[in-house]
């Protein structure tokens, strides 16, 4: 697997500048041009549903791959973070189940980053007080916990209802919930933080994440308090989560439970997963698969003369594929046929283990 | 920052480690017996024993890994035996793992950069190092001085075994340090990597002691000045190496049995 | 027990208390002032009842998932789903057959058969990718999930309590005192006792099992020290495989118990994951005792929850898992 990631990703030095320029790829400039000018091109209901969906999903799997891939941790508690920071903004907002505090969308918003970084920062405490497979154990029940008290709690969270009417702020003049600005917004926001997570992964935090993931024991023998590390891991991965949850509340308007559940967290970790946790564009491949899947699976299904509603088989099976024939997704996939190519083209190199 | 420990050591009469009355007890096993010790600052020292002779041991206790059932350790003037592992290291202590203790998913740089980040400040930092970094530069040297320089920017997992033996040493020049345990670094080399090993150890700064535990003698005898036979968890000899090599209880006791 | 009390004596007076205060709570009848404050005792005694037996069936199937991690380091997740899968199997044997206990032996026949494939066919390729395992077991929860819903629907099946079995007995344990001065005793249903008693002995026997034969030997060897495990010439592969078996099946049993206690529906494989986890967090990973007294604590919260806080009941359990990481992240009964 690191093999794999280490050609995907280019091996470069501590100094080095963003990653991505030196990956700068013919397909790379492709796919950003496509994507820049997609409204052009698709049509309102491809725009939100399939690409605003997969970049809203993206993003929160962005999160998840931060910490499994960078921190060797993974947590299944990230749409816990989201759903959270998409209740506070339903709470502290607008909406429509009259009690919303009626705070201007721009201070719920920041209520919100601010408070799920407070979450992520006890989830992420309780969730290093353990080694290596506990970290799923441990968020997956807090991840569950959080489901069933939203469910019984109706003061707060309005129970198993949820909280509907929940508006898309307007500003600088522009409905952000109209197909092509909601497009680009989240767009604007999924790239934001796909910069954020590729810079910081050569930042001195997220090497030294790297190497606790690699060798705990070591790094607290270099000087590094390696739980306080994972803690901040957290927050800013809650910070990105919390971010991709603020957006899918402002997509569907309303907040329920089952925006938080273990299926919608075991949803995440399965499109991380999918898609990669080596390499941050990852989650967002594996994001479109899924809303692709999760759109055409019911015509697909009947065309095949199945059940119509055997949506989450077609998922756990696709899942179980990955993770058997290709444990580092899809773009594990793509690298190994990349360097067949290349070694089909060039000429045969020895791996280099003379001395150095 | 290599001035300031080299004025650190030259300043005062303290020695860089001093051991009294060191004894660790595991339950009824006795691992070390009233060790007494000193290492001048600078001083290139061998502890060498057979295998359960408590070279290890020794080196945990030095380290902070377990403290000592009784006796004290003091580094440098300072009474460090109830410090924890990190003060220890701040203080310029560092040590190397006998099974190499690295990063397998980062480059040999970024391995090196880390341990030169791990004792200094900025360990959260989100800004990248710009190629100019003081950081950088100090770990580029020091990857150029295990001569890992043409395959900086290779994954750990890819390297020869021997070339992780140089990386694990590089790892412990991070930083401003004053004494380096090196645990069997000569494990498993080649005859090659050994007299490259020799070289690498010989030509250190002058203010960095070590203390080298092995077996191989050969190895051994090149790189210090001084050494300290354990047998049971005592010291029952220390000299030159040419007197250790010529004492008849020496011979009986340990290269009798054929070298290791 | 002389040396715990030695060594900590004020815990041990504390125990001592607690104990003395509970038996009276339990024993005797209230007086009016005790219950204007905590309410009826007819409801604590219920609420504290449901939550031990409860607890026996969170017993039974967590003990097969913290087996099953102890030695494989697998985290089963989908050790839920084999609890379902035996629940609707089990139903459908009572439902063709008409006999109750029949049902217990089909149910674990098709877990640990299930247990056994999973071991033998996915498992063991990827020996030592704990992560890779564990991501396994996730998507054949996810698949299995999904063919219950589509074989069995979405409503609640509830397996009906055998004749022989149904009604409730008399307790001596005095719930209220009648003007005339006799006393009133609590009744409680035959059936849920039976199977806490059921449950008590199946965890003996495990620990009879454990701690007495050479296979309960090399299985806590290898527990605690897989290498060895190898090292010591046993066939580690058919231990495994058994044990997996075991753990599974005693899912598939706790399947007809939780279908005759409450019901089966989608969503309760979900619930019996997160009890197995919480128990089994709070208990400690391969400790069966760990996870007798976890289940209990975890039934308890659940069900005096229930009863006094509703709507925060899940808070109380979520708590005491905080609290035992945060004081002893190994669990309350790990060997570590």
């Amino acid at each position: 697997m690191a093999l794999a990631e280490s050609r995907a990703r280019g091996a470069s030095s501590a100094a080095s500048q963003l990653p991505w320029l030196q990956n700068l790829n013919p397909a790379a400039v492709l796919v950003a041009v496509v994507v820049l000018i997609m409204p052009a091109i698709a049509s309102s209901f491809v725009l939100t549903q399939i690409f605003g969906w997969a970049y809203m999903l993206g993003t929160i799997a962005l999160s998840l791959m931060f910490l499994a891939g960078y921190g060797g941790m993974v947590s299944l508690a990230q749409v816990t973070v989201a759903g959270f920071a998409g209740y506070v903004v339903a709470i502290l907002g607008v909406n429509g189940v009259p009690g919303g505090r009626g705070w201007p969308w721009w201070l719920a918003v920041l209520a919100a980053l601010i408070l799920s970084t407070v979450v992520g920062a006890i989830v992420g405490a309780l969730a290093v007080r353990t080694e290596g497979i506990y970290t799923i154990m441990i968020t997956l029940a807090i991840a569950a916990a959080f489901y069933y008290f939203t469910n019984e709690n109706y003061a707060i969270f309005n129970g198993h209802t949820g909280i509907d009417g929940i508006p898309t702020p307007v500003f600088l003049g522009v409905d952000w919930h109209a197909p092509i600005p909601f497009y680009y917004l989240t767009l604007f926001v999924a790239v934001l933080c796909w910069l954020a997570v590729s810079y910081v992964s050569r930042a001195p935090f997220g090497l030294a994440l790297q190497g606790i993931r690699d060798n705990p024991r070591r790094m607290a023998a270099l000087g590094f308090n390696v739980n306080a590390h994972r803690v901040a891991a957290y927050v800013f991965a809650a910070l990105i989560a919390a971010l991709g949850g603020i957006l899918l509340v402002w997509g569907y308007g309303e907040i329920a439970p089952g925006a938080v559940s273990v299926s919608a967290a075991i949803d995440i970790l399965v499109i991380a997963v999918v898609g990669g946790i080596g390499n941050p564009i990852g989650p967002f491949i594996g994001a479109l698969i899924y809303v692709v899947l999760k759109t055409f699976a019911l015509d697909v299904l009947v065309a095949f003369g199945l059940d119509g509603n055997r949506f989450r088989l077609l998922i756990g099976l696709g899942f179980l594929a990955i993770v058997f024939f290709s444990p580092d997704g899809v773009i594990g996939l793509w690298a190994r046929w990349r360097n067949r190519l290349q070694a089909d083209s060039a000429p045969p190199q020895k791996a280099g283990d003379g001395h150095g | 920052m290599d001035s300031v420990a080299q004025r650190l050591s030259a300043v005062g009469s303290a020695n860089a480690l001093e051991l009294r009355g060191v004894t660790r007890l595991f339950g009824a096993l006795a691992a070390l017996v009233d060790v007494s010790l000193t290492v001048r600052p600078g001083e290139r020292r061998a502890v060498l024993g057979s295998n359960g002779a408590g070279k290890t041991t020794l080196f945990n206790c030095i380290t902070g890994d377990f403290p000592p059932s009784s006796g004290t350790i003091r580094f440098f003037g300072e009474d460090v035996t109830a410090f924890p592992p990190q003060e220890r290291i701040r203080r310029g202590l560092r040590r190397t793992y006998q099974i190499s203790a690295l990063f397998p998913r980062l480059s040999v740089l970024d391995n090196v950069y880390l341990a030169c980040r791990g004792v200094s400040r900025g360990r959260y930092s989100f800004i990248q190092p710009r190629r100019s970094d003081a950081l950088v530069h100090a770990a580029e040297n020091l990857v150029q001085a295990v001569h890992l320089t043409a395959i900086k920017d290779r994954f750990v997992a890819e390297l020869a075994y021997g070339q992780q033996r140089q990386l694990e040493i590089a790892l412990a020049l991070a930083g401003a340090p004053r004494l380096i345990l090196f645990d069997e670094p000569a494990a498993g080399l080649s005859p090659t990597e050994r007299a490259e090993l020799i070289e690498i150890l010989s030509s250190l700064p002058a203010y960095i002691g070590y203390i080298i535990i092995e077996h191989d003698m050969d190895v051994a005898l090149r790189v210090v000045e001084r050494i300290t036979m354990m047998h049971n968890g005592r010291i029952f000899k220390e000299g030159a190496p040419q007197e250790i090599e010529a004492d008849p209880e020496v011979q009986e006791l340990y290269l009798g049995g054929g070298h290791a | 027990m002389n040396s715990f009390i030695a060594r900590r004596p004020i815990w041990s007076l504390i125990i001592l208390v607690v104990a003395i205060a509970l038996t009276w709570i339990v024993f005797a009848p209230w007086p009016p002032g005790f219950e204007a404050v905590f309410g009826r005792k007819k409801l604590f005694l219920n609420a504290a009842l449901n939550g031990i037996t409860l607890g026996g069936l969170y017993f039974l199937v967590a003990s097969g998932f913290t087996l099953i991690f102890g030695l494989m380091r697998n985290v089963n997740l989908a050790h839920g789903s084999i609890y379902l899968l035996g629940g609707y199997f089990g139903y459908l044997a009572v439902d063709a057959t008409g006999s109750w206990l029949f049902s217990f032996v089909v149910a674990f026949v098709v877990a640990a058969l299930l247990g056994v494939i999973l071991q033998v066919v996915v498992f063991r390729r990827m020996e030592g990718q704990e992560l890779r395992q564990t991501l396994v077991t996730l998507g054949i929860s996810i698949v299995l999930a999904d063919l219950m819903l589509w074989a069995f629907g979405g409503n609640s099946w509830q397996i009906q309590t055998p004749t022989w079995l149904r009604g409730p007995v008399e307790l001596p344990l005095v719930t209220a005192v009648k003007s005339s001065g006799e006393a009133v005793y609590l009744s409680y249903p035959i059936v849920r006792l039976v199977i806490f008693l059921a449950s008590v002995v199946i965890g003996l026997g495990m620990w009879l099992v454990l701690n007495r034969t050479r296979v309960g030997m090399i299985i806590r060897a290898g527990v605690d020290d897989r290498e060895m495990l190898a090292a010591m010439g046993a066939p580690v592969q058919l231990v495994f495989v058994i044990v997996f078996a075991f753990g599974a099946g005693l899912a598939g049993m706790a399947g007809v118990v939780g279908g005759t206690f409450q019901s089966l529906s989608p969503g309760e494989d979900t619930r019996f994951l997160l009890a197995s986890l919480i128990v089994v967090i709070v208990g400690g990973m391969g400790s069966i005792p760990g996870a007798a007294l976890g289940a209990i604590m975890i039934g308890l919260a659940e069900q005096v929850g229930l009863a006094y806080f509703p709507t925060y009941a899940i808070v109380l359990t979520f708590l005491i898992m905080v609290l035992v990481l945060a004081v002893r992240p190994q669990g309350l009964l790990a060997r570590r």
